[in-house]
C-alpha cells in the first residue's frame, strides 16, 4: 500500500574517485559521497583512482565537518578462498567511521553483519536485487538498510517496490553511465579481457584498450578486437563491448546500447513521488569538473522540487557520453 | 610486444617535427597560443627547460600524491603534446627521479603514451576545470599508446587539486601576491584576445561556411530526389 505522507527530501549520493573530487562533491551540495579503496574491492578499480586509508580518514573528517556522509563501496565479489582483502576493507570502513558500506557479495554481507554490527549496510547495485522478496531477504537476514536498485526498473515498478519494502530504503541512479546488462552478472568484459567489474573492479580495463587515430577518425580496440570506429568529428564513447558497433547483415550499428548517459533531471518529481530515499550519481572514474557540474545540477533540481518550484533547465550535454542523454528504463520510451 | 612498438612508432610519427607525419591527430585551434607557438618556433626547446624544472620542483613540493598515484607506472614516460606549441613535454613519472623534459620531438619508443590537446585544454584538464572523459568524448583530447598510463596520469593529476596560480604564488614567497595580480591581468587579457580571435576566425571562414551550407542544402535536395525516385521505382516494380 502506497504511503499518503508527503515525500521526504531525498539524499543526493555523489561519486568521488579522489580526495579532490570528494571535496568538490561536498562543496557542490552532496548529502553523501561514495568512494572506494585503491584495490580490487570496488567496482571502479581504475589506475590512479581511489583512496588509501589515510585519504579516506581525511575525506570522512572533511565530509562530516560539512554535514555530509561518506559511503564506502566494497562491491566486488571476493575471490573464492581469499576473502581477506575484502574482510580488511570492511573492517577499515567500520574503523574509520564510514557512514555505511555498500556491499554486493552475500558472503561478505554476512561477514560484515556478524563482525561489524555497528556498520550500516547498503546493498550494491551489483547484487541486482530487483524485487521485494530479494530485498526483504537481505534486510531480514543481514539487517541491510538500503538497496541500490538496478537500472532496469520503471518509475512505477520502483514505486510498487517501495510500497512493499518499508522501512528498507531505496537508492536509484539519476545520472551517468548505463549498464545494459544485469548488473553484477555481465560477462562481456571478462569474456574478452579476462577481467570483469564483478571480480576485478574493472570493466574493459584501460590496459586492454588502444586508440588508433587516422585521417578518417579514431578506432578503439579492446584486447586486440576492434569494437568501434568514430568518424573525425563524431562524439566518442567508452570502449566497452556493450557499446561496441558491430556489423550484422552488412550494417554497422550498436547492437546492445549506444554511447549515452542517463539523465533524470526532468523526471525527478516522479522519482521523489515514487518514494525513493536517495539519488545516486554515477561516475567515480570521472574528474572533479564532472562531479561539481552534475552535483550542482541535481542539488538545484532536488531543492526546486522540494520547494515546489519549476525544475531548472540545466544543460549537461557537454559531459555526457556520446553527447546523448536518456531516461533509460525509468520511462522505457522505446516501448 | 611487437604491436606495442608499432603503436609507439606510429604515435611518435605524429609528434610535431617528424617528417613522416602526415596526420595531425588533433589540429590546433586558431587561438593566441597558436600565434605564440609560431613566435616560439625559432627558440631551442632546451632554453625552456629551466621553466619545466621549476614546475617539476613545484609539483613535487605541492602535490607529491601525483607521483605516489603513478608509482605503478614508474617506467612509463608519457609525452604531452600541446598541439598549438612547437614542442612536446616528456613526463618521466619515476618516483625517485622524475623528469619533465621539453623537446622538439620524442624518439621512437621513448614514450609509453602520447596525449594531444591544445595548451588551453591541457591546462584546464590539469586544473580539474574540465572532465577528461568529456574531452575525450568530444575529441578535443586525443590519446595514443598505453591507455592505462594515460588514465592513471589523468586520475592522479585530477585528484591533486592543482591550481596553477595558487601553486606558483606559493613558490614565489613575498612575490606571490604580485604574481597573482599579474596572472589575473594576464588571464583577463587572454580572455579578450581569445574572443577577438574567435571573431576573426568566424569572419575568415564565413565565405567557406556559406559555401558548405549551400552544398549541404544541395545534397539534402538530391537525397530527397533520390528517395522519391527509389520510391517511384519500387512502386513501378511492384506493379
Amino acid at each position: 500500500m502506497a504511503s499518503t505522507l508527503p515525500p521526504s527530501r531525498p539524499e543526493l549520493v555523489c561519486p568521488a574517485g579522489t580526495p579532490a573530487a570528494l571535496k568538490s562533491a561536498v562543496d557542490a551540495g552532496a548529502d553523501c559521497v561514495y568512494v572506494g579503496f585503491r584495490d580490487e574491492t570496488n567496482a571502479r578499480n581504475f589506475p590512479g583512482l581511489n583512496f588509501n586509508r589515510k585519504e579516506l580518514a581525511e575525506g570522512i573528517a572533511y565530509a562530516h565537518d560539512k554535514g555530509a556522509k561518506v559511503l564506502v563501496a566494497i562491491n566486488t565479489f571476493p575471490r573464492a578462498g581469499q576473502p581477506e582483502l575484502w574482510h580488511q576493507a570492511v573492517a577499515d570502513a567500520a574503523r574509520l567511521k564510514a557512514d555505511a558500506a555498500i556491499l554486493a557479495d552475500i558472503g561478505l554481507i554476512d561477514h560484515a553483519a556478524r563482525h561489524h554490527p555497528e556498520l550500516r549496510l547498503h546493498l550494491s547495485v551489483q547484487a541486482a536485487a530487483s524485487n521485494p522478496e530479494a530485498i526483504a531477504f537481505y534486510a531480514e537476514r543481514f539487517g541491510v538498510k538500503r538497496v541500490v536498485l538496478p537500472r532496469v526498473l520503471t518509475v512505477q515498478e520502483i514505486s510498487a517496490i517501495n510500497a512493499r519494502i518499508a522501512p528498507v530504503e531505496t537508492e536509484v541512479f539519476v545520472f551517468g553511465g548505463l549498464c545494459v546488462m544485469a548488473e553484477g552478472r555481465c560477462a562481456l568484459s571478462s569474456y574478452v579481457t579476462g577481467q570483469s567489474p564483478n571480480m576485478n573492479g574493472v570493466c574493459s580495463p584501460a590496459g586492454e584498450v588502444r586508440y588508433t587515430e587516422t585521417a578518417q577518425g579514431v578506432t578503439s580496440e579492446l584486447s586486440g578486437f576492434t569494437i568501434n570506429k568514430f568518424a573525425a568529428n563524431e562524439p566518442a564513447g567508452y570502449p566497452t563491448l556493450c557499446k561496441g558497433r558491430f556489423i550484422a547483415r552488412d550494417k554497422a550499428s550498436y547492437l546492445f546500447e549506444e554511447p549515452t548517459s542517463l539523465n533524470t533531471l526532468a523526471i525527478l518529481p516522479d522519482l521523489i513521488k515514487a518514494g525513493v530515499t536517495a539519488f545516486k550519481i554515477e561516475g567515480r572514474q570521472r574528474g572533479r569538473a564532472y562531479v561539481a557540474a552534475v552535483v550542482q545540477a541535481f542539488r538545484a533540481g532536488v531543492d526546486a522540487v522540494m520547494a515546489g518550484r519549476p525544475l531548472p533547465e540545466i544543460d549537461l550535454d557537454r559531459i555526457t557520453e556520446g553527447g546523448k542523454q536518456t531516461t533509460g528504463a525509468y520511462e522505457k520510451a522505446w516501448r | 610486444m611487437d604491436s606495442m612498438r608499432c603503436q609507439l612508432r606510429k604515435a611518435a610519427s605524429m609528434i610535431p617535427g617528424h617528417v613522416q607525419s602526415s596526420v595531425r591527430p588533433a589540429p590546433p585551434p586558431f587561438s593566441p597560443v597558436l600565434l605564440l607557438g609560431l613566435a616560439l618556433q625559432p627558440l631551442r626547446p632546451q632554453m625552456l627547460q629551466p621553466l619545466f624544472d621549476a614546475m617539476l620542483r613545484m609539483i613535487r613540493a605541492r602535490h607529491p600524491d601525483i607521483l605516489e598515484r603513478m608509482a605503478d607506472y614508474a617506467d612509463k614516460p608519457v609525452c604531452i603534446d600541446p598541439t598549438d606549441l612547437p614542442f612536446v613535454i616528456l613526463l618521466d613519472p619515476h618516483p625517485e627521479h622524475p623528469a619533465l623534459l621539453v623537446r622538439r620531438q620524442i624518439e621512437n619508443g621513448e614514450a609509453a603514451a602520447v596525449i594531444h590537446g591544445s595548451l588551453e585544454t591541457l591546462v584546464a584538464l590539469a586544473e580539474g576545470k574540465v572532465d577528461g572523459d568529456a574531452l575525450f568524448f568530444s575529441r578535443r583530447l586525443v590519446i595514443e599508446g598505453d591507455t592505462e598510463v594515460v588514465v592513471a596520469l589523468r586520475n592522479a593529476v585530477d585528484g591533486a587539486g592543482i591550481d596553477l596560480i595558487d601553486d606558483i604564488s606559493a613558490q614565489l614567497g613575498p612575490l606571490g601576491t604580485a604574481f597573482r595580480r599579474l596572472a589575473g591581468t594576464a588571464a583577463g587579457l587572454a580572455g579578450r584576445l581569445r574572443d577577438d580571435f574567435e571573431t576573426l576566425r568566424a569572419s575568415l571562414i564565413a565565405p567557406a561556411v556559406k559555401d558548405v551550407d549551400a552544398q549541404g542544402a544541395r545534397i539534402n535536395a538530391l537525397e530527397a530526389e533520390i528517395r522519391q525516385l527509389r520510391k517511384a521505382q519500387r512502386r513501378g516494380g511492384a506493379a
